[in-house]
């Protein structure tokens, strides 16, 4: 039972990790970059939940779609302004950029919400399946993140616009040739990641404490869970976070949680070495 | 060539940010007291603490003329920079405060970490530095003569708890202690341990959790399949409101649950809301208390009516002992009757008074004088001091 009980959690916990990094890698896959900013941004959507709750009493659920599509806005814009003028750039100039805006954004909440960690205490408690507790507010954090992961993989493979930012994504001086308009796609590709982060963040504000401190933790773990699943691919972030969750979940248990994060990285280097795509295996062509 | 004439400008100006920010205050003044603040990054709100107490102490002093140096009152100077929570940045400003600026002393930033960073700099130019936020004993075990701490070791932490806690629960037997590998949690995670080891209890779970972890459902489910009577978790605000969380998800359940220091700090009880209640923990200060002595604060009273008046909140255990840092140096710098560093280091080493904070008389490594150590309790979203008994105001409840 008690394994049970571990694999649940892990799953669980890997669905969250997913939500984390589905935006994250189609950046990374679609644009070619490494957005610091992904870690901020859903702290910052985790922010506006809180205080849709806190000071209106909206229900984090119903600010998700509001947060979701406020995220996309900023996201867009942020690309049309800033990011697509260096886009052209080596990888480490736009990493750089992003950089610089993750330091003013996390610098704007910390003075302005300064750093203590808040959280929507609504504590929707547990479902007891069988002697197996699964909490309530996990569940949700799984359904999103197999919803928003099914949606982006329609949208990607039926839609217009998701079969041009497929287009980009394999070679983007040939989609420019077929009359996409590729700035406009760039700008779309990161809105939907910042809207991913935004959604993420109004979930995470019912789990996890929100603080500009856990920025970092956000964007590393989703590093981590996008070298595991395969960069640029959404299915393989789903597939990387819930195997990340499960191993984390399990070393927790055998070699204790203090070593836990560590056989995560390890996983990770070791994918590196024997199969850099990921565990998906493509490069991100849906 | 314009954009030459502009370029000194603008370097300075960058030299000066990358630097951690310019001097708050350019004003000149006869007693310069160097502090490197995490004002930026995960400590924001800590150095927030620590700025707030410090300010109004400088109000107070140089509105009353400054600081008695041999019958001559001296105007006092705070000058801080912003180390953005960076330890490695904290140690070169602290080198930048005492070799640029020339400050006479230093106060120490938070936490037994960065305290111990800027306390070895502070000793190489045998400057000397009161630390407000460091209880580990392990952040003064190199006796450098200069580094001085107001808040009483850890040790004080434990074996008064875990007395009490037997006093009040006889059949207390199974504890599990779940600790964050950082410098203080790990000290009061393996202290409680051996504390509770040594009264005959049977810690059946005693691990750590790394810093940046997200879940501590693994932990909760081997600590839950071992029914304790006790659960004590260390670590930070934020790990310690996801901990009590999912406690509650997983259904671990214990009549005695200790967090360190979460309950001290309002935000933890505000992040839980009722799952708050009942969580006990330890502090260093509490405004039950009731101390009068020397400093500008006279009374326990005093500094929580003041602080109360300006903050609409109540002050928590950094604030107080960080005001006490300056209480204790403006003493020792009097005493001293000079600003000689040595002079002063050496009055300090002697300190032996009371203030609104509590005794403090440094022993031989420069922490404060172990001493009991309130134990507090949440009850109906409030905290209630359930011991020492002199300052005690409420009993304890066990949670069902």
């Amino acid at each position: 039972m008690v394994y049970v009980q571990t694999l649940v959690n892990g799953i669980v916990l890997g669905a969250l990790y997913a939500c984390l990094a589905v935006g994250f890698s189609l950046v990374w896959g679609v644009l070619n970059v490494i957005n610091m900013l992904h870690g901020s941004v859903i702290i910052f959507g985790g922010y506006l939940t809180f205080f849709a709750w806190h000071s209106y009493g909206i229900h984090p659920l119903f600010a998700l779609p509001v947060v979701a599509a406020f995220m996309f806005l900023i996201g867009y814009v942020t690309q049309l302004l800033m990011i697509n003028r260096v886009i052209d750039q080596p990888v480490l100039t736009t990493l750089t950029l992003t950089f610089g805006l993750d330091l003013i954004l996390y610098n704007f909440m910390t003075v302005y919400y300064t750093a203590t960690p808040r959280r929507v205490t609504l504590d929707l408690g547990a479902l007891d399946l069988f002697g197996i507790a699964v909490p309530v507010d996990r569940v949700f954090g799984m359904v999103l993140a197999l919803a928003l992961t099914g949606l982006l993989y329609l949208v990607l493979r039926r839609s217009r616009i998701g079969r041009a930012i497929v287009a980009v994504r394999m070679d983007s001086a040939a989609a420019a040739l077929m009359g996409i308009k590729v700035d406009r796609i760039y700008a779309i590709t990161f809105g939907i990641g910042a809207l991913m982060a935004g959604a993420t963040g109004a979930i995470f504000a019912m789990v996890y404490p929100v603080t500009t401190n856990l920025s970092g933790t956000y964007l590393g773990k989703a590093f981590v869970v996008c070298v595991i699943g395969g960069l640029g691919s959404v299915p393989g972030a789903l597939a990387g976070g819930i195997v990340l969750g499960i191993v984390e979940s399990f070393a927790g248990q055998f070699f204790g949680p203090q070593h836990a994060l560590t056989v995560g990285f390890l996983l990770m280097l070791i994918l590196l070495v024997v199969k850099p795509t990921g565990l998906t295996g493509i490069k991100g062509y849906e | 060539m314009r954009s030459n004439v502009k370029f000194p400008g603008l370097f300075i100006l960058a030299a000066g940010l990358a630097a951690g920010g310019l001097p708050v205050s350019a004003a000149k003044a006869d007693i310069k007291i160097g502090a490197p603040l995490a004002l930026t990054g995960p400590l924001a709100d800590e150095a927030k603490k620590q700025e707030l107490v410090w300010k109004m102490w400088l109000e107070k002093v140089n509105a009353a003329g400054g600081i008695s140096v041999g019958g001559t009152k001296h105007k006092v100077q705070l000058v801080q920079y912003d180390y953005q929570s960076d330890g490695q940045r904290a140690a070169q400003l602290a080198e930048k405060l005492i070799t640029d600026d020339k400050v006479d002393f230093l106060l120490a930033p938070f936490g037994s970490g960065h305290t111990k960073i800027v306390g070895t700099i502070a000793t190489r130019y045998e400057t000397p530095i009161i630390a407000c936020a460091a209880s580990s004993e392990s952040v003064f075990d190199q006796t450098s003569g200069y580094l001085f701490g107001t808040l009483s070791p850890n040790i004080g932490l434990f074996g008064p708890m875990v007395k009490y806690f037997r006093e009040k629960m006889p059949q207390l037997k199974k504890v599990a202690v779940l600790g964050r590998d950082d410098v203080f949690p790990k000290s009061t995670a393996q202290g409680i341990s051996a504390a509770a080891k040594a009264a005959g209890l049977d810690v059946y779970y005693d691990q750590l959790y790394a810093v940046g972890t997200m879940d501590h459902s693994a932990s909760l489910s081997a600590i839950k399949a071992g029914n304790p009577d006790w659960v004590y978790i260390t670590g930070y605000t934020q790990d310690l409101i996801l901990a009590r969380k999912q406690m509650n998800d997983l259904g671990v359940k214990a009549p005695i649950i200790t967090m360190l220091a979460g309950p001290a700090y309002k935000e933890y009880i505000e992040g839980l809301g009722n799952l708050a209640n009942g969580v006990t923990s330890s502090t260093w200060w509490h405004q039950a208390t009731s101390y009068s002595g020397v400093g500008v604060w006279p009374t326990t009273e005093a500094f929580y009516k003041e602080f109360v008046a300006k903050e609409k909140s109540d002050p928590d255990y950094i604030h107080a002992s960080c005001a006490a840092t300056v209480v204790v140096l403006q003493d020792a710098i009097e005493r001293a009757g000079s600003l000689d560093k040595k002079k002063v280091r050496d009055a300090i080493a002697k300190t032996d008074i009371t203030t609104f904070y509590g005794p403090i008389k440094f022993s031989a490594n420069g922490m404060n004088a172990p001493r009991d150590l309130p134990i507090i309790q949440v009850q109906d979203k409030g905290i209630k001091v359930l011991a020492p008994a002199d300052v005690k105001n409420s009993d304890m409840n066990m949670i069902k």
